[in-house]
């Protein structure tokens, strides 16, 4: 579908200058061609091809024309040399009627017409593939004619032209942000240290009082970062689970919630936090940190204790 | 062809529609705690007062094979308190039971 794309602006061009070619071709032979096209043609393999097309497009007619003002030419010039070169090569049917049309032009006419042509047979080579591929009506199809074009269509053109125009969005498509995974470590046996905390905060560019209010608040325990500046988190936790933390952090506070880029900035106003993306320029607030509902785990005696 | 911006629009009729239907409004967040040694605590927070989460905490009890209570807090109003990481179990007997939808419900912790 792509290539086709890339063929539609030569479409377009071909039939404004084949039009005008066509009146030459029309006016040189006009009397000719209806009485030669049968018995010429029936030598082509792409002839019911060509009928097919013509329903379509009524720019393959005006081939057609050409194609037997061309045959004919042929054959006034050379009539018993055609069928050996056709013979030998049986399966480039298309590519032996391209040489035998840049033969004969510039035997007759200037260049610029073998070329338009050329154009026009790789554009014909394309429609036909994609006929015998059963697929829907092809978006180069309404350019020409009066029919309205569907909605399918428009869009498929449209993103044609956006992959053609920036392949970066093709390869990739869904960016990948790429960070270090959490080195996760236990201490003893009731304390656990995430000892590239500081450096993950760096890859992010968040704040690590902000991580570290996070990472605590979801995971319900307390700990605070030392002086090798690693996280020492109370309670036992697997790098797995970190990394799950971590994967939600990210979706929250990283990636722009409109366009998903990490490219983001947080900032603080006005007592809530704004995610400001700088790859589309939208600004979103986000959930505040928020630890809930906490339950008493520890000993309810040293608690009354401690208030009393 | 119809005009949308013409369209009446009711900006409430969300809000009527969450009220009649009786799945409650808001997030439901479900949280773990560890305590001592490998033991852990489930909290379900947010439940709309409408329910009775003393029925429920006596399904829950049943069906997961736990204890469990429920606390009153200031803030937050009553909680659901399990024993055990139960996460996984009330997520889904909330959302089979038709109490809570599976986008409120917002799951805390590692």
């Amino acid at each position: 579908m792509d290539d086709d794309m890339v063929f539609d602006p030569s479409l377009k061009k071909k039939k404004k200058k084949k039009t005008g070619f066509d009146m030459d071709a029309a006016l040189a032979e006009q009397g000719e061609s209806a009485s030669m096209e049968a018995p010429v043609e029936t030598g082509d393999v792409d002839v019911p091809e060509d009928d097919n097309l013509d329903l379509d497009n009524f720019g393959k007619k005006k081939k057609k024309k050409k194609k037997t003002f061309f045959n004919l030419e042929e054959i006034e010039n050379a009539l018993p040399e055609t069928p050996p070169i056709e013979e030998p090569e049986p399966q480039e049917v298309e590519d032996i009627d391209d040489l035998d049309l840049d033969i004969d032009f510039s035997k007759t006419k200037k260049k610029k017409k073998k070329k338009n042509n050329l154009d026009e047979h790789v554009v014909e080579d394309d429609v036909k593939g994609e006929d015998q591929e059963n697929v829907e009506d092809m978006h180069g199809d309404w350019v020409g004619s009066d029919r309205d074009y569907t909605y399918d269509e428009l869009l498929e053109r449209v993103f044609d032209i956006m992959r053609e125009k920036n392949p970066s969005m093709v390869a990739g498509k869904k960016q990948k942000f790429i960070m270090r995974p959490p080195q996760v470590v236990r201490i003893g046996t009731k304390k656990t240290s995430f000892a590239n905390f500081t450096e993950i905060c760096k890859t992010l560019h968040r704040q690590p009082k902000h991580l570290l209010d996070f990472l605590l608040a979801e995971l319900g325990t307390s700990g605070s970062v030392d002086g090798n500046s690693q996280l020492i988190i109370k309670g036992r936790f697997q790098q797995k689970q970190i990394e799950n933390v971590l994967r939600r952090y990210i979706k929250e506070y990283v990636t722009c919630h409109t366009c998903r880029s990490p490219d983001t900035i947080l900032q603080k106003d006005t007592r809530l936090f704004f995610l400001q993306c700088e790859t589309c320029g939208s600004r979103c607030s986000v959930a505040s940190i928020k630890s809930g509902f906490q339950a008493v785990t520890g000993k309810r005696a040293a608690i009354r204790a401690k208030t009393a | 062809m119809s005009i949308q911006n013409l369209n009446t629009f009711d900006p409430f009729a969300d809000a009527i529609k969450s009220s009649e239907d009786d799945v409650q409004d808001g997030l439901v967040h479900v949280r773990i705690q560890q305590r001592s040694g490998r033991k852990t605590l489930t909290t379900v927070q947010g439940l709309s007062s409408e329910y009775d989460l003393k029925k429920i905490v006596r399904a829950c009890k049943k069906e997961f094979a736990c204890n469990g209570t429920v606390v009153e807090h200031p803030e937050y109003g009553e909680v659901l308190q399990l024993q055990g990481d139960q996460r996984e179990n009330i997520c889904q007997w909330l959302t089979k039971s038709g109490l809570v939808k599976p986008d409120q419900l917002k799951v805390h912790g590692f």
